[in-house]
């Protein structure tokens, strides 16, 4: 586990001076242990919550191509020679090779590598990204508080994660899920080098597809919508065997 | 030596950029300890104002808003040690300030959004020149979060610096091109689209980009030369966002400086890609026959992110024309091989390496806060910054007061040492630059320098204390 690079490369995010490099800083230096984002370093239980994140949710599926942590690539994003394509056709090209438009998307590099991945994103950054879809790096690192455009750091003209990434999906696991999983990917997985071609789409950065008409809005309506039920005390009942009883009329 | 000039400046490509300076040279009465063998005062006035001009030959008029009632402003022509003094009138319906690029002078007198000039309002920016700071450098705007406007609107200028020792023959015919692009509705007005319209949005994201690009004010001038004539060429991007991939048809040019001057020595180069914001001195040797005719033309240069890449940005742009006259060939001028050697800054004793991570609108994550000082510096420390690209465009990195020497790029070393204030940082690229803070104490800004990216707060603040 690269701990030491992981650690210099959170307090170059910051902009101050890097404690290793430098003769003499003074006040300026910072404890080579800070995080970026002021947070603590994560424990072993943290770690291994996110990893079982990462896994059951196959994220390394799209970004890498395997569900096996243990895999080469792992995490590491797109590379063209992967079998199936781990590149995308989003539009009506989907279908209909020649249509447009058409926009090639691809999965990031999640490793922290500070030139192709996540080094220099902060893990509040990643959380945004899976809690709202917002994009690292079109959006600042700070913490936002509603869904709102303009309202909450909320920012007002979004930039969000090319589809497929099913975010709206992701969003509603609890906080503390994605943190977990932000803190796995920033420290607990080895940076890899691998530059993933920047993936296209709408001038908009898909705003007008990631509308609460298209996708729900976060948190979810409260239980139960228009097309859930509650049950009723009948079909709550565990099965006892006794299969003679007709079941309930609605 | 230094050499003599007629007072009126070395007209760039249009006949009309003279500038006028208003005081003949003046002995002052206690010269500055660096100001050189014949100090002198430079006092002018500069007004910013509204005016109606034809920008275009054959073209509508166009409401502008000018320096001196002309797009591009006057040039300034100045030499090491001149202390400056410019009385800045501000006519326009809005605060502004007049930002001298790459100038090293103190911190009020830096035309940063620290220091606005209301409408209506004037300020005497008073600088000395510092020695060994030749170049080639321009002026423009620089209020909080309006610089793009007021650039779109005409307001920038070039500024010469020239040395007592030049090593360049002064007899070399020597032209200064501003490159700036607009764009305009039917009818000539400025088209400036509605930040939340899609055009807007789009600006936003690639900076403002125009299908016109003026060479000082001019659209596709010609430039004449005679066979065997060296011509001396200073070449400012002062566009918004345009890179410029500089070729001349049938010839090489031999590259001889950057943002703060002279190198140690030319640098032959087949084409030349310019930042915005970056200056380039070139020598332009007259190979052609004569009455034949080479276009200097901008080849393609991807610096988009893929969402809002224009769909002609793979079209060349012609910008002028180089017309050889009929006359017979000239023996080519006898040129020094060493330039103006460059003094490497010092990189064993650093105080601080510092790293610029640069993303969408965003140095280190954060947008600009006028309240916030982001990094602290001692007067005459040197540091090392390292700016880092991490999304798909090209970023032009600038600091303001301190002119600093680009170590490598990628990791591979710069082949020579050269003074620059703008490094523009390709697409997930890297650069590693040296600065020594060795001017003024004061409150610098550094910044993406596309104009709509430095509006949006892709911009930091630099405390350097004594």
């Amino acid at each position: 586990m690269a701990r030491p690079h992981h650690l210099a490369a959170a307090a170059a995010v910051a902009g101050l001076a890097s404690a290793a490099a430098a003769p003499t800083l003074g006040a300026q230096a910072r404890p080579a242990a800070a995080v970026a984002g002021g947070g603590r370093a994560p424990s072993e239980a943290q770690l291994l919550r996110g990893r079982a994140l990462v896994l059951n949710h196959g994220c390394g599926d799209c970004h890498g191509g395997s569900p096996d942590p243990a895999s080469e690539g792992f995490l590491a994003g797109y590379r063209p020679d992967a079998v199936p394509s781990l590149e995308f056709r989003i539009g009506p090209c989907a279908d209909r090779p020649d249509a447009q438009p058409c926009f090639r998307t691809r999965p990031r590099n999640l490793t922290p590598d500070n030139a192709t991945g996540t080094g220099r994103f902060t893990e509040r950054q990643l959380f945004n990204a899976l809690r709202y879809g917002l994009r690292p790096g079109e959006t600042p690192d700070v913490e936002i508080t509603g869904t709102t455009p303009g309202q909450g750091n909320f920012p007002a003209h979004p930039k969000y994660l090319a589809p497929p990434m099913p975010w709206p999906a992701f969003r509603h696991m609890a906080d503390q899920e994605l943190r977990d999983i932000a803190a796995y990917l920033k420290h607990a997985v080895a940076p890899v080098r691998n530059r993933v071609p920047d993936s296209e789409g709408p001038p908009d950065f898909w705003a007008s597809a990631y509308t609460v008409a298209l996708i729900g809005p976060y948190p979810a309506a409260p239980f139960p919508t228009a097309r859930e039920q509650r049950p009723t005390l009948a079909r709550a009942v565990r099965g006892t065997g006794d299969r003679s009883a007709p079941p309930p009329r609605r | 030596m230094p050499r003599s000039h007629p007072l009126s400046v070395r007209t760039a490509v249009a006949a009309a950029l003279a500038l006028q300076v208003a005081a003949a040279p003046s002995t002052p009465p206690a010269a500055p300890a660096r100001a050189g063998p014949a100090a002198r005062t430079v006092e002018l006035t500069l007004t910013a104002a509204p005016a109606r001009l034809a920008l275009r030959d054959g073209g509508d008029t166009t409401d502008v808003w000018a320096y001196d009632g002309r797009v591009p402003g006057p040039t300034l022509d100045l030499r090491e040690g001149d202390r400056v003094v410019v009385h800045f009138r501000n006519r326009l319906p809005e605060a502004s300030t007049i930002h001298w690029h790459g100038l090293t002078l103190p911190f009020v007198a830096d035309g940063s959004p620290f220091h606005p000039v209301p409408p209506g309002g004037s300020h005497d920016y008073v600088f000395t020149v510092p020695r060994g700071t030749a170049g080639t450098y321009w002026y423009h705007p620089h209020p909080d979060h309006r610089t793009g406007a007021q650039v779109a609107r005409g307001l920038y200028g070039a500024i010469v610096v020239r040395a007592p020792d030049d090593p360049l023959p002064a007899s070399l015919p020597e032209h200064v091109l501003v490159l700036s692009d607009n764009r305009f509705r039917p009818g000539g007005a400025i088209d400036i689209a509605d930040p939340a319209s899609p055009a807007g949005r789009v600006d936003a994201e690639n900076g403002r980009e125009g299908d016109v690009v003026f060479v000082s004010g001019r659209v596709m001038p010609a430039l004449a030369i005679r066979s065997g004539e060296v011509q001396r060429w200073r070449i400012v991007n002062a566009s918004a966002a345009r890179v410029y991939r500089l070729a001349l048809e049938g010839h090489r040019l031999l590259h001889v400086g950057s943002d703060g001057g002279l190198f140690a020595r030319g640098v032959e180069r087949g084409e030349l890609t310019l930042g915005v914001g970056e200056r380039a001195e070139v020598l332009v040797r007259g190979t052609g026959a004569p009455g034949t005719r080479a276009l200097l033309r901008a080849l393609p240069y991807d610096r988009y992110i893929p969402q809002t890449r224009p769909a002609d940005w793979a079209t060349p742009r012609d910008l002028l024309a180089l017309r050889y006259d009929d006359g017979p060939p000239v023996a080519p001028p006898a040129l020094p091989e060493v330039l103006r050697p460059v003094a490497p800054l010092d990189t064993g004793r650093v105080a601080a390496r510092r790293v610029m991570v640069l993303t969408q609108h965003l140095i280190n994550g954060k947008h600009m806060d006028m309240a916030r000082v982001d990094v602290r510096a001692r007067l005459g420390t040197t540091e090392i910054w390292e700016v880092e690209n991490l999304v798909g465009m090209d970023h032009p990195f600038h600091l303001h007061g301190f002119r600093f020497q680009v170590l490598d790029r990628n990791g591979v070393p710069e082949p020579f040492p050269s003074w620059k204030d703008v490094v523009n940082v390709p697409k997930h690229e890297t650069a590693r630059f040296v600065v020594r803070f060795d001017g003024f104490a004061g409150k610098w800004m550094y910044h993406c320098h596309i104009l709509d990216h430095e509006d949006h707060g892709m911009m930091g603040v630099l405390e350097v204390r004594p």
